[in-house]
């Protein structure tokens, strides 16, 4: 035992000296943290500034700009929900329209909102609850944000603005802020639709739709009057829209958004027992076809035994493996714990499966036993090579058998499909059931298939050791050409004397 | 008292019988020669000692012990592939070999470090064997097989390879090993190494044993030979097999080189020589080098196979 655990040292420092180990082993959190951090970077930081240029009154500036507030304050109210939801402050009002999460607010969900005094009101509600080291809430930025227009402007001709406006829109003076978009609304609106609209780039959909929306309503209700339609009933006419009422179900009862979310720990160990096995299996391949080329085996073998060398490297790859996933996972608890953003909500319910203790086990048991099942697949293949080259034959078609119908697998995970033929087969078959069963562990799988899936795989890697054991003590020394697949068979059944 | 021995051992690989019904056994202390052609059965011989491959049949004593691992800690070996770890330094290299060998890791450090300072490499201890050149990677592969200071050391054609400043090395080392009281075992195909270095020889032919026994027994295998300056034809002489005539000393003087008769001593040539009143000007007996005997015995190194 004392020079299994010497060789697996070796092959430890030997990886962890690896400078592509290294490397390997930041870029998984970095990527993750540049992927969850890269949405806010996208995120604009400061509000359009848009003018309207109203010639009829004034009316539908009041309207567009209403609208905008009404958005605006809806924005608040869903990041407060969100809030609540994470750090759990719903008791500071439950009858709050903020503490019912996951539902549309409505505009008259949103004016109760902004009636009952808004995020300053649901603040200080909050702030009798709230810990002393949950962070403050921070509202998002508006959208919009309403300029007046200057006298001089409202002066100027239609037909003259062109040239008017550009020096807004542009202006040359360094200090002067730009005003992103500027409409004017003629005083012909109604008897003619047209509205127009100069902006310094290209104009945001959602900035159109609003002003599409609130205009249309008002050209409705301006075309309803002129029918003759009392102004109140055709204001009321151009308003009527349904009422949805939208409920979704609460977290865990089967809607696919709760469902991803409870299945990402198993099916995250599943991506990095794919991850893991990959990099270190192919280190250690790299170790062993080393020790053949370089003619160190014979030195080794005088020192330790055939058994000792596979047991050794075998515990020094799975350690370089779990090593690797115990820093991703460090990371990933230390983001959970540290930060109070994206990737918090994301970790958070993901570790929900870790309150079930056979939910843990199976963790464990399908991930450990699944590393060894394939890392010795490594190890024989690196026995047999001279040359990295030489492995790389071998290695391929192996590669392609384990990873094809795993890629599949997890696409189905993520879609949500849980059953069917393909899905039995892979959760039955020893060398995919590891990813299968962590993969369905989030999704919910029989506890007799988990069993049964467990016991074949034990018997599985058993058999595994002991015919990829002898193909390995036979193929240490063996000279000569690469053995073909009958070479290989009658290795395996070599009996060491 | 013996440190190895092999009774009766054979080794079959397939229908080819690399090790024939061998026996032998090797003395403490001694440096024991292993000689044969390529193909002879020496690297068998060796890794069935080591427990590396198993005998078909027979039996391996190893220190008083069959063969194996838990011998690891008294034995030394140098194998006829030699390699490293590239990435590792030299003193981790040693003290590596060192701890598989059952030491501590302070120890392997210490006695690696004072390897590498003998063989003057102290300077590159902390270096990567990449980095190292040949000859420097030849030394520390030499360190690991001297790390655990073992009561038996076996070299599988340790000179291979070998520069001559580390053969030189090399041969100071065996001579070392073996004044400190331990046991060497090395096969070679180059006569020269163990001419100089061997208490004892054995002969390796095809798998089986030609020969075993001292220097001077293995050139006793060969008749006598004398060089001979004389005026006459020295072939009619008794006990003279045959004689070569090897040109004109001086004049009236001729060089001959002759072979006696199996069993005959030269000094009976001589008493015969001065009882007929031959004339003679020299009179030297020539011993046969061990390649002759070699040659002899079991054919050209290069051709036994």
């Amino acid at each position: 035992m004392k020079n299994v655990l010497i060789v697996a040292a070796r092959e430890f420092r030997q990886i962890a000296s690896m400078r592509s180990f290294w490397l390997t082993l930041l870029i998984m959190p970095l990527s993750i943290a540049a992927g969850a951090v890269a949405p806010q970077l996208f995120d604009k930081d400061q509000a359009d500034r848009v003018m309207i240029i109203d010639r009829t009154g004034g009316s539908e500036a009041q309207a567009l700009g209403q609208r905008f507030k009404l958005d605006e304050a809806r924005d608040k109210l869903s990041a407060l929900s969100r809030y609540v939801q994470r750090h759990h402050l719903e008791r500071a009002d439950p009858a709050a329209l903020w503490a019912q999460h996951d539902r549309w607010y409505s505009d008259a969900d949103v004016a109760r909102f902004v009636a009952e005094g808004g995020p300053a009101a649901a603040k200080a509600k909050i702030a009798r609850v709230k810990a002393e080291d949950t962070p403050e809430f921070t509202p998002p930025e508006p959208d919009f944000e309403l300029v007046p227009v200057p006298a001089s402007l409202a002066k100027v001709p239609d037909a003259q603005l062109d040239r008017a406006l550009k020096p807004v829109l542009k202006p040359t003076d360094k200090d002067a802020k730009a005003v992103d978009y500027i409409i004017l609304i003629p005083a012909s609106f109604g008897e003619s639709p047209l509205v127009r609209l100069w902006a310094n780039k290209q104009p945001s959909q959602q900035f159109v739709g609003i002003v599409q929306d609130v205009l249309t309503r008002g050209l409705r209700t301006r075309f309803l009057a002129a029918q003759g339609v009392s102004p109140d009933a055709a204001e009321s006419a151009s308003t009527i829209a349904p009422t949805l009422a939208i409920s979704t179900p609460p977290p865990g009862g089967g809607a696919r958004e709760a469902m991803l979310v409870r299945s990402i720990l198993p099916l995250a160990a599943a991506y990095l027992l794919m991850i893991s096995l990959m990099l270190s299996g192919s280190w250690m391949l790299q170790g062993t076809v080393e020790e053949r080329s370089n003619k160190l085996l014979e030195t080794v073998l005088a020192c330790v035994s055939p058994q000792e060398l596979m047991y050794g490297k075998l515990l020094g790859t799975a350690g370089v493996g779990l090593f690797m996933i115990a820093v991703w996972v460090g990371c990933g608890i230390f983001a959970g714990y540290a930060t109070h953003g994206a990737i918090a909500d994301l970790i958070r319910p993901a570790l929900d499966p870790l309150t079930s203790p056979g939910t843990i086990l199976a963790l464990i048991y399908f991930f450990v036993v699944g590393y060894v099942t394939i890392a010795i697949m490594f190890l024989a293949i690196g026995a047999m090579s001279d040359s990295m080259r030489d492995a790389q034959g071998y290695l391929m078609p192996v590669l392609l058998l384990i990873l094809l119908p795993i890629t599949i697998l997890m696409q189905a995970v993520l879609g949500g499909n849980n059953g069917g033929v393909l899905m039995e087969v892979l959760t039955w078959v020893p060398i995919w059931t590891p990813f299968a069963v962590l993969a369905r562990l989030g999704l919910g799988i029989p506890t007799w298939e988990v069993v049964g899936t467990g016991i074949l795989l034990a018997a599985f890697t058993a058999a595994e050791m002991v015919l990829l054991g002898r193909l390995f003590r036979a193929s240490l020394l063996a000279q000569g050409q690469r053995p073909n697949v009958r070479e290989v068979i009658s290795r395996m059944r070599a009996v060491p004397s | 008292m013996s440190v190895l021995t092999l009774e009766r051992v054979s080794k079959r690989f397939d229908q080819t019988i690399a090790v024939d019904d061998l026996s032998f056994s090797v003395e403490q202390g001694t440096v024991f020669g292993f000689l044969g052609g390529n193909g002879a059965g020496k690297t068998t011989s060796l890794r069935m000692v080591l427990d590396i491959i198993r005998p078909t049949s027979g039996k391996i004593e190893v220190l008083g012990r069959p063969p194996g691992r838990e011998n690891a800690a008294d034995i030394g070996f140098l194998p006829e592939e030699r390699g490293l770890y590239r990435q590792m330094t030299a003193l981790d290299t040693i003290a590596y070999f060192g701890r598989l060998k059952g030491m501590t890791a302070a120890d392997a450090k210490l006695e690696g470090a004072a390897l590498l300072d003998r063989f003057g490499l102290a300077a590159s201890t902390k270096q990567t064997v990449d980095k190292l050149s040949k000859g420097m990677a030849q030394k520390v592969q030499l360190a690991t097989a001297l790390v655990n200071r073992p009561r038996l050391l076996i070299l599988d054609e340790p000179f291979s390879g070998l520069d001559p400043v580390n053969q030189g090395l090399l041969e100071d080392e065996i001579r070392r090993i073996s004044a400190g009281g331990s046991t060497v075992v090395f096969s070679t195909h180059v006569m020269q190494h163990a001419e100089r270095l061997c208490d004892w020889l054995l002969l390796l032919g095809r798998g089986r044993k030609m020969f075993e026994g001292t220097l001077d027994d293995a050139r006793a295998q060969l008749p006598a030979r004398l060089a001979l300056v004389a005026k006459n034809d020295p072939s009619r002489l008794p006990g003279v097999e045959s004689a070569e005539d090897h040109g004109e000393a001086e004049p009236g003087w001729r060089r001959w080189d002759v072979r006696l008769e199996p069993g005959v001593e030269p000094g009976h040539v001589l008493e015969q020589c001065v009882a007929e009143q031959f004339p003679l000007r020299r009179f030297e007996q020539v011993h046969a080098s061990l390649h002759d005997v070699f040659v002899h015995i079991v054919g050209t190194p290069e051709t036994e196979q």
